[in-house]
């Protein structure tokens, strides 16, 4: 389905599968009366950030220290996930994004939340082989839980960090060229610029495969009553072709 | 939401939760609102429109993360108690270093409405909302309980 005709047919239905809670459609006499509500979302994506302990998961989505504000409430509690949105292409998105931080455990990870992202961000650290060396392990986990359909891209992290490299930015390419379509990219978490791009490069991936009417209110409220399920240890699948392999 | 929302608080059936030993709990609201009651609830002029929706942009106070935009969200009193979101040397005399009990909040029914927003994990069956990209707060609740409440406290957030 071409995309633009996906996005005629979505209005014309009078949808919104951005207006869960969001506004109706307002008559002309309505509109000049009052403000115009806010645009709601055109889409709605669901993306998981996985990868191996201190690769820098939870800096991608950037931090501050301050002297005045604490973060007592992140570090006591801890961040379960995000609400974020981004334009692209004049499109508004939201994103929902678990950050597995903390849970660096292969099987601690529970398949729920592989199972329903869209778009999966696997981090490694340019600066240590081990997390490097740790991505099969990941990509077993993606393999057996995420959707065949899930948008993959590999990022390795602390690119501010040159000096220290261990895994060569062509290492990292050859890695996510064996697999159908991971894409590739580094990143250094002091560059905001950076951390955009990688959002916007996996929603891209994201939206220019998936038919329109797929995404149409498929996240709802009720994602906060996802209950992980119990942990099993999950099987390693048995030595196989990889799935994904071209 | 429809247009015609009324502006009454929310509906008085949550219980106050208290979390053992934690001191966070979410204290009864109050009815709904008779016509004297009105004035009172229409909230700081220059934030809430006539409609009871945010005249402004919310923005994190500490790194700008835009949270609503514009018209996203309705002026709603509910005694809630947040933990301080400050530390203590940079707090005023006299606030309690734990925490406050907040009334006026900025109410949406779906989280889909937030431009940019983070959840805590659960206390209890509370979720408290942090900023999104710089993770302070909490600047929000959300209870379990009701999946169609969410409050971003105005005292925890800059307006522009």
């Amino acid at each position: 389905m071409e995309p633009g005709t996906g996005l005629q047919q979505r209005r014309g239905a009078g949808g919104g599968l951005g207006s869960a809670g969001g506004s109706p459609a307002l008559s002309g006499a309505q509109s000049r009366r009052r403000k115009q509500p806010p645009r709601p979302a055109d889409f709605k994506l669901q993306v998981i950030i996985i990868g191996s302990r201190g690769v820098g998961k939870t800096s991608l989505m950037e931090r501050f220290t301050d002297d005045t504000f604490c973060e007592a409430c992140k570090s006591t509690v801890g961040v379960d996930f995000k609400i974020k949105t981004v334009e692209l292409r004049g499109k508004k998105i939201r994103l929902q994004i678990w950050d597995t931080a903390g849970q660096e455990r292969f099987n601690s990870i529970t398949s729920a939340y592989y199972r329903s992202a869209k778009g999966i961000i696997l981090v490694y650290d340019i600066t240590k082989k081990e997390t490097f060396d740790d991505l099969p392990k990941w990509m077993k986990m993606i393999d057996k839980y995420a959707s065949e359909d899930a948008e993959l891209l590999l990022v390795g992290n602390k690119l501010d960090c040159e000096v220290d490299r261990e895994i060569t930015r062509q290492q990292g390419e050859k890695f996510a060229q064996q697999i159908t379509g991971m894409r590739f990219c580094e990143a250094s978490a002091k560059d905001n610029f950076n951390v955009d791009e990688i959002f916007l490069k996996l929603v891209d991936d994201i939206l220019k495969k998936m038919p329109l009417d797929v995404i149409r209110n498929e996240l709802s409220n009720s994602i906060l009553s996802l209950q992980p399920e119990p942990e099993i240890p999950p099987e390693l699948p048995p030595p196989r072709p990889h799935v994904r392999c071209c | 939401m429809g247009p015609n929302r009324p502006m009454s608080p929310p509906r008085a059936s949550a219980a106050p939760s208290a979390l053992p030993g934690s001191g966070y709990r979410a204290c009864a609201i109050m009815a709904v609102p008779c016509a004297g009651m009105e004035a009172a609830l229409a909230g700081p002029g220059e934030l809430v429109c006539e409609r009871g929706r945010n005249r402004k942009a919310v923005l994190c106070q500490r790194c700008g993360s835009r949270v609503l935009l514009p018209g996203a969200a309705t002026f709603a009193r509910r005694e809630l108690f947040l933990p301080s979101m400050k530390k203590k040397t940079a707090l005023v005399a006299g606030s309690d270093p734990d925490g406050d009990v907040l009334q006026e909040h900025w109410f949406v029914d779906d989280m889909f409405s937030f431009e940019n927003i983070g959840f805590t994990k659960n206390v209890g069956n509370i979720k408290f909302l942090i900023c999104a990209d710089c993770e302070v707060g909490p600047i929000g609740w959300h209870c379990l309980d009701d999946k169609r409440s969410f409050y971003v406290a105005l005292n925890r957030v800059s307006h522009e």
